[in-house]
C-alpha cells in the first residue's frame, strides 16, 4: 500500500545516488588516486552513509560495484605511497599550472575542499599565451616564415583611376562624380535618364511605404522576367539612386541583397559613406535567366515604361 | 653502423640514438662516388638554384607544421635532378643552418619525411601576446608531460580530467583553442607532436597518447620534466624514477 | 670588420620571422639582445649593416629583410618579405583560394579609395560575389580580423587600411598592379597608400613626411607648387571617421549632393 510505493520511491532515489557516486569516482580517477587529499576516504564515507539504507538485492549489487572500484583504486594509492620514488599527481600539476596561468581565486574564505574538481576562480585572457611563452623555452620549434606575395596569383593590372579627390580649383562641377560609361549618355539621354530614374524611385517609395516592414528584395525589384534588356535598364537606373543616397542596398540574413529608399533628411549623417558610392552590377542573361527561376518572378515590380505613366 | 659520425651540434644535444642514422641519410648515400659523379656533371649554377628553390619550398611547407613528404620534395622541386637529390637535401640543410640556425631533420625513415627544427634557443621575450601559436604549444606541452610524467603513454580520459580543470573541454569550443578535441586529436597528430591509438576491445572506446616524433626532436625528457619542475616549483630530481630516465635519454643522445 | 654571419644574425631572423614586422624601437632591442646572447660585437648605431649581412644570405633565396616607415607613425619598421613569386609560393596555407580573393578585392578598395581606408561595409558586401566560392558575411569577418591579427591589414574604427608590413613586402606589386592610381610620395618617393594630396597640383604625400617638412617652415607650403596648403589638411593622419570635416570632405559632400539627376525630394 502506501509504504510499499513510499519505499519503491527511496529506493530508486538510493540507486540513483550510487550510480552517481560511482560515475564521479570513475570521472575523477586522477584525483581519487591523488595523495594530496583524501577523496576516496570520503567516497567510501559516503557510500557507507547510502549503506544504511540499503535493504535489497538491487542496492546491494550497486554497493558491491561501487566497493570494487574504491578497492581497486585504494591498492593502486597504496602502492604509490610504498614505492621510494615520488609519484607524480596530475591533479596537483593541475593546480600549480591553474597558478602559473594567474587563476584568480574567487572566494579564498570558502576552501569547500568539496569542489577540488574544478577550483573556482577565472583565468585572465591570456592565461594560454603566458603559459605557451613559458612552454616554448622547452621547445626547438622552428619559427614559420609568412608572406602574402606570391600566396595569391595576380590579376591583371587595374586600369582604373583612383576616385579623386575634388580639387579646389575644380569648382561644383558636377559630371566630375559620375562614373566613365554614364558620361557618354549623359548628353542626349540625361533628360529621359532622370525621368526614369525619378519613375523607379516613386515605384520603391511606395514599395516601400506599403509595407516598411517587409524588406524588398533587390533582384525582385529590378528583374523583369519579359525582358532581359529592361532588367539591365532598371539596373542601371537604380544605380543612380545609390549614387546620389536615395537609396541603399544591405544584404538580409540569407546575404540576398535588399533595397530600400532613403530620404535625405535622415541620410544625412551617413551620407558621407553612403551617398558616394557607385554600385557598378553586373548581371550575365544566364544569370537573369536564373533569378527569373529561382524566385518564380511572374510580374515585373517596376512596370515597363511606356504603359505605365503615372 | 648506427656509430657513424654526427655533426657537431651546438647546444644541448637532445635527440635519440636512432638519429644517427636519419643524418646519415641527410649527409651520404650508399653509393657515394656514383652521386658524385651525377652532381658533377650538372652545372653548378643550376644545382644552386635548385637548393634554393628546395630551401623556399620547406619553409613554404613548414608554415603549419606538418611534416614534409620526400614523395613531395621529389614532385614539386627536385622534378628531374633525382639523381642528386641526396646532394640537394644536403645543401639546403646546410643553406638553412648558414642562414637561418635552422636543420632539417628526417622524422619518419619509413616514408622518409622531414621537419625543420631550430637550433637556437628560444628568445625571451617580454610581449607575450605576439605569437598565435604560444597558447597553442602551452597546451601541447601540459599533455606532453602528463604522458611521460605518467609513463610515456596516457589514457584520453585521463587527460581530459586534467584539462578540463584548466577549463578545456573537449565538448566545448575554446575560446583560445575552438575545437580543442580536434586540435589534440587530429591537428597536433598529423604534425606529429602526438601518437593517438584507439585501445582495442574497449566499450566504450577508448584511446591512449603518446608523443609523436616531433616531439622527440623539438623536446627532450630532460626539458618537458624541467618544464614540469619549474611549474611546480620543484627540483626535477624530486621525482626520480622520471628523472632517471630523462638522464638517461640524455646521456645516450650526447654520446658520440 | 669581416661582416660574418653569426648566430646573432640568425637569431635575429628567426624572431622577425615569428614577429612578422617590428619597429624601430624593437628591432634596436633585439640587435642587442642577439648580440649579447651569442656574444658577438654590438653596436648600437649599426643596426642596418647588421641587417644587410643578413640580407646577403637572404638574397638567393629571393627574401630580404627590408626597412620602410608606417604610413600613419612614421616609425620605422622592418619586416622579413619574400621578393619572388613562383609556383613554390603559392603553395603557402596560410589562406584559402576565396580568403586570398577577399584579400585581393580589399586591396582594390583602399588603393582605389580617395584616402586609403575601405569601410567593412564596403569589403563584406563583397563577400558574395567571391570566386570561386562565395563567403557569408560572418566568414568575412572572420577573414578580415585573421588578416589583421597576421598583420596584412589594420583595421580602425571599421576602416581597413594596408598595415605596414603589407606596403613592405607588396610595395612593388602595387606599383605595377595599379598604374593608374598608385602614387609614391613626393618627399619620400616610397609608395603613398594614406596620402595627403595637394590640392592644387595633386602631389601625394605621406602625412609624417610632410610633416617633416613643415618643420621649420615658416608658413606651410606645397613642397612642388608653393601654394599655401590649408590648415586641417596636413595633420598627422586623417582617419576618415564618418564625422571628420576636412575642408576636402565638405567640397565633396556638397558636389555630390548637388549633382544632380531628376527630383530628389519626395515630401
Amino acid at each position: 500500500m502506501d509504504e510499499a510505493s513510499g519505499d519503491e520511491t527511496t529506493r530508486r532515489l538510493l540507486r540513483q545516488q550510487y550510480r552517481e557516486l560511482i560515475a564521479d569516482v570513475q570521472q575523477n580517477r586522477e584525483m581519487m588516486l591523488s595523495t594530496r587529499n583524501d577523496k576516496l576516504t570520503e567516497s567510501l564515507e559516503e557510500a557507507n552513509k547510502l549503506f544504511v539504507a540499503v535493504s535489497r538485492a538491487r542496492e546491494a549489487a550497486l554497493d558491491a560495484q561501487f566497493l570494487v572500484l574504491a578497492s581497486t583504486l585504494g591498492k593502486e594509492k597504496a602502492s604509490q605511497l610504498q614505492s621510494d620514488m615520488t609519484v607524480f599527481d596530475p591533479s596537483a600539476f593541475a593546480e600549480d599550472l591553474l597558478s602559473f596561468m594567474g587563476l584568480n581565486r574567487l572566494d579564498g574564505g570558502e576552501s569547500d575542499s568539496d569542489n577540488e574538481q574544478l577550483a573556482s576562480g577565472y583565468l585572465p585572457s591570456n592565461a594560454w599565451h603566458t603559459l605557451g611563452e613559458e612552454a616554448k623555452k622547452y621547445f626547438r620549434r622552428a619559427p614559420t616564415f609568412h608572406f602574402m606575395l606570391g600566396a595569391f596569383t595576380a590579376d591583371p593590372p587595374v586600369q582604373r583611376p583612383r576616385i579623386e579627390r575634388q580639387q579646389k580649383k575644380a569648382g561644383p562641377d558636377e559630371r566630375r562624380a559620375m562614373p566613365k560609361q554614364l558620361e557618354k549618355m549623359e548628353e542626349s539621354h540625361q533628360e529621359a535618364t532622370e525621368k526614369e530614374v525619378e519613375r523607379i524611385l516613386g515605384y520603391l517609395q511606395s514599395f516601400f511605404r506599403q509595407d516598411p516592414g517587409v524588406p524588398i528584395s533587390f533582384l525582385e525589384f529590378v528583374t523583369d522576367p519579359d525582358s532581359f534588356a529592361r532588367t539591365i535598364e532598371n539596373m542601371f537606373h537604380v544605380s543612380f539612386l545609390i549614387r546620389d543616397g536615395l537609396a541603399t542596398i544591405k544584404l538580409d540574413d540569407d546575404r540576398l541583397p535588399i533595397i530600400e529608399p532613403l530620404y535625405p533628411e535622415e541620410g544625412e549623417n551617413n551620407q558621407d559613406t553612403q551617398a558616394r558610392k557607385q554600385a557598378v552590377m553586373s548581371m550575365s542573361f544566364q544569370e537573369w535567366q536564373n533569378i527569373v527561376q529561382t524566385f518564380e518572378i511572374s510580374q515585373p515590380m517596376i512596370m515597363p515604361a511606356t504603359p505605365a505613366k503615372k | 653502423m648506427s656509430q657513424k659520425k654526427r655533426n657537431k651540434r651546438p647546444g644541448p644535444s637532445q635527440v635519440e640514438p636512432m638519429e644517427v642514422d636519419e643524418e646519415y641519410s641527410l649527409s651520404q648515400t650508399p653509393s657515394s662516388s656514383q652521386l658524385q659523379r651525377n652532381v658533377q656533371r650538372r652545372p653548378q649554377s643550376q644545382m644552386e638554384a635548385k637548393v634554393n628553390e628546395l630551401v623556399r619550398f620547406l619553409l613554404v611547407k613548414d608554415q603549419k607544421k606538418i611534416p614534409i613528404k620526400r614523395a613531395d620534395i621529389l614532385k614539386h622541386v627536385i622534378k628531374d635532378y633525382k639523381d642528386v637529390c641526396p646532394e640537394l637535401l644536403k645543401r639546403a640543410n646546410q643553406t638553412l643552418q648558414q642562414a637561418f640556425g635552422m636543420e632539417l631533420v628526417e622524422i619518419d625513415p619509413k616514408s622518409h619525411s622531414y621537419i625543420l627544427v631550430s637550433k637556437l634557443p628560444q628568445l625571451e621575450r617580454e610581449s607575450s601576446k605576439e605569437d598565435e601559436d604560444s597558447p597553442k604549444m602551452g597546451l601541447l606541452t601540459v599533455i606532453l608531460s602528463l604522458i611521460f610524467m605518467k609513463g610515456n603513454v596516457i589514457k584520453e580520459s585521463a587527460v581530459w580530467e586534467v584539462l578540463r580543470r584548466l577549463r578545456v573541454d573537449p565538448g566545448e569550443k575554446h575560446k583560445v583553442f575552438g575545437d580543442v578535441k580536434k586540435l589534440v586529436t587530429e591537428e597536433f597528430v598529423r604534425q606529429k607532436y602526438l601518437e593517438y591509438n584507439r585501445l582495442p576491445h574497449t566499450e566504450p572506446p577508448e584511446s591512449e597518447f603518446r608523443w609523436g616524433p616531433r616531439a622527440t626532436k623539438e623536446t627532450s625528457k630532460k626539458q618537458i620534466l624541467q618544464f614540469v619542475a619549474k611549474i611546480q616549483s620543484k627540483d626535477p630530481t624530486f621525482w626520480t624514477s622520471q628523472y632517471n630516465e630523462a638522464e638517461t635519454e640524455a646521456n645516450a643522445a650526447g654520446r658520440h | 670588420m669581416a661582416a660574418q654571419m653569426t648566430d646573432a644574425h640568425r637569431h635575429f631572423l628567426q624572431a622577425l620571422m615569428s614577429l612578422g614586422v617590428v619597429e624601430s624601437p624593437q628591432a634596436l632591442a633585439l640587435h642587442r639582445q642577439c648580440c649579447e646572447l651569442h656574444k658577438v660585437h654590438y653596436a648600437a648605431d649599426k643596426l642596418d649593416d647588421f641587417i644587410s649581412v643578413a640580407n646577403l644570405q637572404l638574397q638567393p633565396l629571393f627574401l630580404e629583410i627590408r626597412r620602410g616607415m608606417a604610413e600613419e607613425t612614421g616609425r620605422t619598421c622592418y619586416a622579413l618579405v619574400n621578393l619572388a613569386e613562383s609556383e613554390v609560393t603559392r603553395m603557402a596555407s596560410d589562406y584559402s583560394e576565396t580568403e586570398l580573393e577577399l584579400f585581393k578585392k580589399t586591396m582594390d578598395l583602399i588603393v582605389l579609395s580617395e584616402n586609403g581606408f575601405a569601410s567593412s561595409t564596403e569589403i563584406l558586401n563583397l563577400a558574395d560575389q567571391l570566386k570561386p566560392k562565395k563567403m557569408k558575411k560572418r566568414e568575412a569577418e572572420q577573414v578580415l580580423q585573421r588578416l589583421v591579427e597576421d598583420k596584412w591589414l589594420s583595421e580602425k574604427e571599421g576602416e581597413f587600411t594596408l598595415h605596414p608590413r603589407c606596403i613592405l613586402e607588396l610595395e612593388q606589386y602595387i606599383l605595377s598592379h595599379y598604374p593608374d592610381t598608385a602614387r609614391k610620395c613626393h618627399i619620400c618617393h616610397a609608395l603613398v597608400v594614406q596620402s595627403q594630396v595637394c590640392a592644387d597640383c595633386g602631389i601625394a604625400m605621406h602625412a609624417p613626411c610632410l610633416a617633416r617638412y613643415f618643420r621649420g617652415k615658416a608658413e606651410p607650403r606645397c613642397p612642388r607648387c608653393k601654394q599655401f596648403w590649408p590648415p586641417g589638411t596636413s595633420a598627422v593622419s586623417q582617419p576618415p571617421a564618418p564625422s571628420s570635416s576636412s575642408t576636402l570632405r565638405e567640397g565633396r559632400r556638397a558636389s555630390s549632393s548637388s549633382s544632380s539627376v531628376g527630383p530628389r525630394r519626395r515630401r
